[in-house]
């Protein structure tokens, strides 16, 4: 790994790593130190008696100490499980392996992610870059008090008041639930296409407000006067030159965002009924389902960082200035 | 303080329209048909929940809350003896299923022997008759401490069970089976409620070919074999060659489906069609995290049913429509929700105190709190009516009324002036003690309702409680930790196991005291011993009260109306001479069901719908 670029991957890999370490172990201390008591008693039934807490406790793994059952956790994450690799363990609440749902949840969540990021993209860029062009204009203002608008309304009552107006009054969309795209592609956009909007509406404005400020720095550099003066075209200035330049911000924005949508996305799935990775993690959390709360939290630390790979990468493809140390 | 404020005044507002709404008509209630024409065989039952909540991923062996046990008994387990799956005290009747007859026993309750029917047969991939063996294996199971049974101890006095479960024995010495129809208990105390053991679901008949493959607890309940008029999708294709080729039934996945159909070996001429009524022609459940949105679904006619509780404000909406109120269904359950104080700590070891808190509390508020009468009648002692047949002895039974059920205030300062907290005899506790007492509420918005509720009830007397609200499971288990000894909390409620008021007396038998897993919140019958054991101090010059001595003697009481008659009494004597709850709600089911169902019923047993005794029209259902 002489070359440059090289040496950056491992170095980030390795954080990466040493992150996925530390996210586990404070997730353990969380769940240890939290006062939920012992989460053998909620497998142990109405009446537990200390014979039957003791073989749970054994059944979950939950008769070590904290360290021992950490490090117990790591040893089967790196080397794998019955279940395979990496071995996430199975949850407590169902006793279904954790890979297999994480996977499947994982899919509906990207969905709609990605669903919700294109559409929030598709809004957020072309407003921006009109208000900047004309700012001040009452496009401008327009855009600026929808923003705040949506910028401010809670996504929960967003996705309802979606629901109520497009499912239970105007009976045009389908309503709530996931239909697999490979069952029915319409009934999946169908059903996928509130939750997306939900989501999409309050980052278009974030997206809109960062590229309006970027673009209006930008039109306002040196490079800019010279691509006029030497008579390019307005829709060339604007769409390549200061367009390419004012992304740069966006792209690292968007490379977050994703990634702490991947289990920040609660109530979006909640309130759509939709059987991804933030409700999963949510129900974990309330069930004191350990290893369902440890398993999405690698996930989105893994992702997180890849992420944040990625968008540094752009980054330097898209600003020459910036180089791989 | 204002958000609660707050909350108790959409409480408050919410339970005027719901008690509105309970004058102006009965709202469906149980047994009732639907809306949607006739009851006739056919289409697909739809039932979402947020959680199945299964204890021990649907193994009968060691699944223990009431939904599961509603699925076994009308669908999917025969048990010897079961239950008219209805609503009321008919509901709580016994009657016989796999057995031919509920059997007396010849020596007060030590000896019990069945007979099976013929003709009831296993559901494939197992396909053969059921034998008493069967019911061997199950209690086999039970008693194998690796599969974590969950209700075991209801079971300990059968002869050889200890020895069993201790590998000192390959059989369990007091079930014997003379011949493939007959089965005999032998017990080594009288036990005259057995019978009533014998309704549990894990005890129903378990074939050993598959479930010896499943040796883990937690592991067999994704190939369980029915014995009732349904079973698992996907059953006919499961492979018993070999343990190894045992794959899981495709119609169950524990994180989101569990898909009933059919079972064809099923022999409705083994039954009671009356009972088992079997018409749909299967069942979906499914989870939907979002319990709002299951009854939008089932208001718009995506769903038939669920066995959460409605938010009290679709309940109040639907009860001001003539047409949606038919589809509330609204059932008693034998179930007591209470407040719970700790006869360990100060000021409830005293009581007169306790007796003051029962006298103060503003029960009508607390109704109101958890959704206003549709969701429940006032409590006024520990076992629900029902559970006594509605006895004349203890309906009507209130010890500390209060006008309104609001509380009432001179009686209240008139018992506290006899506590020893009262030193100034001004009606009020005046002592350090009484002020910021630990208290434990669950953080739901019914429990956060109840909070400033019995804040202010409770300043009345002079008790300042420090209320702790957290998360349903969290409530729970801190204060089913003994050694945490929380002096009050309002997080409390109990539902039977089985139609015997023994189920609710074991709360307060002192052998349920226990450091972890503790049921006997108050602490009733502690002792200074079984104080050293959970780590709790034993108050200064106290003697707690114990109940051992009675329960013991209504444990063993044959005779059935003077069995009723001393639970009646223990359930008196709690309530006067110990005092360790305030019972303030007796529950209701409430239940909302789509218009497309025809026939629906309340499974008094299990506390949930009597799947056995639904019906839907598809036509009218929406996809």
């Amino acid at each position: 790994m002489s070359h440059p670029m090289g040496r950056y991957l491992a170095k980030r890999l390795a954080w990466t790593v040493l992150v996925i370490a530390i996210v586990t172990f404070v997730t353990f201390v969380i769940f240890y130190v939290l006062p939920s008591g012992d989460p053998a008693l909620r497998f142990a039934g109405k009446q537990p008696t200390p014979q039957l807490l003791a073989q749970v406790r054994a059944d979950l793994g939950l008769d070590h100490n904290v360290i021992v059952q950490y490090l117990l956790y790591l040893k089967r994450l790196v080397l794998g499980d019955k279940y395979g690799w990496p071995g996430l363990g199975y949850s407590y609440s169902t006793g279904a392996a954790i890979e297999p749902q994480l996977w499947q949840r994982a899919l509906i969540t990207m969905q709609l992610i990605l669903g919700g990021a294109i559409l929030w993209l598709a809004i957020g860029i072309p407003v921006g870059v009109m208000s900047a062009v004309r700012a001040r204009s009452r496009f401008d203002r327009i855009s600026l008090v929808t923003g705040l608008v949506f910028m401010s309304t809670p996504v929960f009552w967003l996705g309802l008041v979606l629901l109520w107006l497009f499912w239970t009054t105007l009976g045009w969309l389908p309503g709530t639930g996931y239909v697999a795209f490979t069952t029915s592609p319409a009934s999946w956009a169908a059903h996928m296409v509130l939750p997306w909007i939900t989501l999409a509406l309050l980052f278009a404005a974030i997206y809109a407000r960062v590229i309006r400020s970027n673009m209006i720095d930008t039109l306002g550099a040196d490079y800019i006067r010279t691509a006029r003066a030497k008579g390019l075209s307005e829709r060339r200035v604007i769409g390549v030159h200061a367009l390419r330049a004012s992304l740069v911000p966006v792209i690292t924005l968007l490379a977050i965002d994703i990634g702490t949508l991947i289990g920040g996305t609660v109530i979006t799935e909640t309130v759509f009924n939709l059987q991804g990775l933030g409700s999963w993690v949510l129900q974990g959390a309330l069930n004191q389902d350990l290893p369902v709360t440890l398993a999405v939290t690698i996930v989105v630390t893994v992702v997180v960082t890849l992420l944040s790979l990625v968008a540094d990468i752009t980054y330097a493809y898209l600003d020459p200035r910036v180089r791989y140390k | 303080m204002k958000s609660r404020r707050a909350r108790l005044t959409i409480a408050g507002l919410g339970g005027l329209a719901l008690g509105g709404a309970l004058i102006m008509s009965a709202c469906g209630g149980s047994g009732s048909s639907g809306t949607a024409g006739p009851a006739t065989k056919g289409g697909i039952y739809r039932v979402a929940e947020t959680d199945f909540g299964f204890t021990d991923n649907f193994d009968p062996t060691g699944e223990y809350t009431s939904e599961p046990w509603a699925m076994y008994r009308g669908l999917l387990i025969r048990t010897l003896l079961g239950y008219r799956l209805t609503a009321g005290v008919a509901g709580n009747t016994l009657v016989p299923d796999l057995a031919t007859s509920v059997p007396a026993s010849p020596d007060g309750g030590k000896t019990w022997t069945f007979t099976l029917k013929t003709g009831v047969r296993f559901a494939p991939p197992v396909n053969r008759a059921i034998t008493s063996h069967d019911i061997v294996e199950a209690f086999t199971r039970i008693d194998t401490p690796a599969l974590a049974a969950q209700y075991g101890f209801y079971y300990s006095a059968i002869a050889g069970w200890d020895a069993f479960a201790k590998g000192r024995s390959s059989t369990i010495s007091g079930i014997t089976t003379p011949n493939n129809q007959t089965i005999s208990f032998h017990l080594t105390t009288a036990t005259p409620d057995f019978p009533y053991r014998l309704t549990l679901p894990a005890t129903g008949p378990i074939p050993s070919e598959v479930a010896k493959c499943f040796p883990a607890a937690g592991t067999y309940g994704r190939d369980l074999v029915a014995s009732g008029p349904y079973m698992i999708a996907g059953s006919a294709s499961v492979k018993i060659t070999s343990c190894a080729a045992i794959t899981p039934m495709s119609g169950f996945d524990p994180a989101s489906k569990l898909i009933l159909v059919r079972n064809p070996n099923y022999a409705p001429s083994t039954d009671d069609p009356t009972i088992r009524r079997a018409l749909p022609d299967g069942f979906s459940f499914t989870i939907d995290t979002n319990q709002t949105d299951i009854f939008n679904r089932i208001n718009a006619g995506l769903l038939d049913d669920s066995p959460n509780t409605p938010p009290a404000s679709i309940v109040a909406t639907m009860a001001t429509n003539s047409a949606s109120k038919q589809r509330i269904r609204i059932s008693p359950d034998d179930r007591t929700s209470y407040l719970t104080m700790n006869l360990a700590t100060a000021p409830f070891d005293d009581i007169h105190v306790r007796k003051a808190v029962n006298l103060i509390m503003d029960k009508a508020g607390l109704q109101q709190a958890q959704g206003g009468p549709l969701f429940g009648t006032i409590a006024t002692h520990i076992v629900p009516n029902t559970m006594f047949n509605n006895d004349g002895a203890i309906t009507g039974y209130d010890p500390y009324p209060s006008p309104s059920n609001a509380g009432d205030l001179a009686a209240a300062q008139a018992e506290m002036r006899l506590s020893k907290y009262d030193p100034a005899h001004d009606g009020k506790c005046d002592v350090a003690s009484c002020k910021n007492v630990f208290a434990i509420a669950s953080n739901t918005i019914q429990g956060a309702n109840m909070v400033p509720v019995i804040e202010n009830s409770l300043a009345k007397i002079g008790i300042a409680l420090n209320f702790r609200e957290l998360p349903p499971g969290s409530a729970y288990t801190t204060i089913s930790t003994a050694s945490r000894n929380v002096p009050f909390a309002s997080n409390a409620g109990w539902s039977k196991d089985y139609a015997d008021p023994s189920t609710f007396m074991v709360l307060f038998q002192s052998t349920s005291i226990a450091p972890v897993g503790n049921i006997n919140y108050s602490l009733v019958g502690l002792t200074p011993a079984i104080a050293a054991q959970i780590g709790v101090p034993y108050p200064k010059g106290a003697l707690i009260p114990s109940i051992d001595a009675q329960f013991g003697t209504c444990a063993q009481t044959y005779a059935a109306g003077a069995r009723q008659s001393c639970w009646i009494g223990l359930d008196k004597t709690l309530m006067e001479k110990v005092v360790p709850w305030v019972p303030y709600l007796s529950n209701n089911a409430v239940h909302i069901t789509s218009s497309a169902v025809t026939a629906w019923d309340f499974d008094q047993s299990s506390g949930g719908t009597s799947y056995a005794r639904v019906a839907v029209n598809p036509a009218t259902q929406s996809h």
